[in-house]
């Protein structure tokens, strides 16, 4: 099993993310507001545009009606820099608008303060 | 990616100028308004950002805070030499955009000079890879022409650039401002501005604006055409930029159909419009529909020519679409038709290949 230390728990604060390297990939690491941990590819599947430049937000749901937003998710929804398509962080990556589509995505373990991504 | 080997002449880069940058530019009082009293062109969009960054990709937005588009060096570094154009053709922002002001033609005619200046200036005689756009304010319509006639001779000038708003060109009042234009080699691009698709009003949603656009393109490709401007001027093209390209064979269809029904009303036109769309219409690809490679193909053969879809990214808007990941991969001469030499065989001021 291939696995390496990518960060630091305190290179990343709740909300935020940070891109880094996993061998030769290059990863996007977020940290949803609970604490939790994910690891992600850094390119949409879309038309390959780097995460780490777009955002983490909330997002509206499905649970909204015409003319009344449900607004929730906050700081769990990656947000592409060019597009805008969205993903689930807490939900494998998987894409908003077609969730049979997904973020590639790595499993992630902490060890004391160290950041351990594998797969 | 920039031992990028396709070649790529990319037919719609917006670059971006700031007031300040054309300010110095202006004659007063023209000047004095923007530089003394703050003034600004009327913007209507109702909408909160449609993604990350507003209608730019977040990851073009300057670092010192300049908005996307509007530096040279940094586009060199996130596009052309990144991806390795051949050629890219610039084509501005929507602001200002002269020719949708609705008043205040003067203002209009002297920020269409500035920018047109400074576009020269900064861009195309700093990048061989830049051609440009000519910015005129077309409600006046002669001094449009005296623009036009003042830049149009300029190398890398290759096309006028026309919003689609409220005004439909193809009315025999704007005629002359096509002769100028085909006198000079120049072609007519066209780009969708503010608010064009809803009846001159802005639909509830930005999703529903920016689905519409395709019919915009429609309206004013349907005007010139039975206006009978490309009768009237037979070297004349017209490039439609960010309309997407699927609405295409319905238009030829449609088009032809009537003509077949009414050409009483429009005896001018000697040719069928779908024969005209082929010798004098042309698409850039961007926002591409995604199809598939079967899809894309059946597309090509229902427009009955390959020859009328040119390449473009958008840079640096939040729909740009990558020349690698956008179109479904296909044959190489059809790759290479639409990434290159359409273009270049439309825009008769581009150096042919052989000329690199």
């Amino acid at each position: 099993m291939k696995e390496q230390i990518v960060c630091q728990t305190s290179d990343i604060e709740p909300g935020h993310m940070m891109k880094t390297t996993f061998g030769k990939q290059t990863i996007l690491v977020c940290r949803t507001p609970d604490g939790e941990f994910y690891a992600f590819l850094n390119q949409c599947i879309h038309q390959g545009a780097p995460l780490d430049k777009g955002m983490m937000c909330g997002a509206t749901t499905a649970h909204s009606k015409p003319g009344d937003y449900d607004y929730c998710h906050h700081g769990e929804i990656i947000r592409c820099p060019w597009h805008g398509r969205e993903f689930d962080i807490k939900n494998d990556g998987r894409m908003l608008a077609s969730p049979d589509k997904k973020i590639p995505s790595f499993n992630v373990r902490i060890e004391d303060e160290s950041i351990i991504v594998y797969k | 990616m920039g031992d990028n080997k396709m070649a790529i002449v990319d037919t719609d880069i917006h670059e971006r100028a700031q007031y300040s940058d054309i300010v110095d530019r202006l004659d007063e009082p023209f000047r004095h308004y923007i530089e003394n009293c703050h003034w600004m062109q009327e913007k209507h969009m109702p909408y909160t950002q449609p993604t990350v960054a507003g209608v730019d990709r977040a990851d073009a937005v300057l670092l010192d805070g300049r908005p996307a588009g509007s530096d040279l060096e940094f586009m060199r570094e996130q596009l052309l030499d990144d991806i390795g154009h051949d050629i890219g053709i610039l084509t501005g922002a929507l602001d200002p955009s002269p020719s949708s002001m609705h008043g205040w033609y003067e203002m209009a005619t002297a920020l269409a000079s500035a920018y047109n200046d400074w576009q020269i200036e900064n861009w195309l005689e700093r990048d061989k890879r830049l051609y440009g756009s000519v910015h005129i304010a077309a409600q006046d319509r002669d001094e449009a022409i005296k623009e036009i006639e003042r830049v149009g001779s300029h190398p890398k000038m290759i096309q006028v650039l026309l919003p689609i708003d409220d005004i439909m060109w193809g009315d025999p009042y704007y005629h002359p401002i096509f002769e100028a234009a085909e006198e000079h080699n120049l072609m007519i691009g066209m780009h969708h501005n503010e608010p064009p698709v809803y009846y001159g009003k802005w639909p509830r949603y930005f999703i529903e604006w920016h689905t519409l656009i395709p019919t915009a393109h429609m309206k004013q490709i349907t005007s010139m055409m039975f206006n009978g401007v490309f009768e009237k001027f037979p070297n004349l093209g017209l490039m439609m930029i960010e309309g997407g390209y699927t609405f295409i064979p319905h238009l030829m269809w449609k088009m032809d159909q009537q003509y077949r029904d009414l050409r009483h009303e429009v005896p001018w036109l000697t040719r069928k419009p779908s024969e005209i769309m082929k010798d004098q219409v042309r698409f850039t690809t961007q926002p591409a529909e995604e199809l598939t490679k079967q899809e894309f193909y059946s597309l090509i053969e229902q427009m009955g020519t390959d020859e009328m879809l040119c390449f473009s990214t958008d840079y640096p808007h939040w729909d740009y679409d990558s020349p690698h990941r956008a179109l479904p991969r296909v044959d190489e001469t059809l790759k290479h038709k639409i990434f290159a030499e359409n273009a270049r065989n439309f825009y008769s001021k581009l150096p042919k290949a052989e000329d690199k």
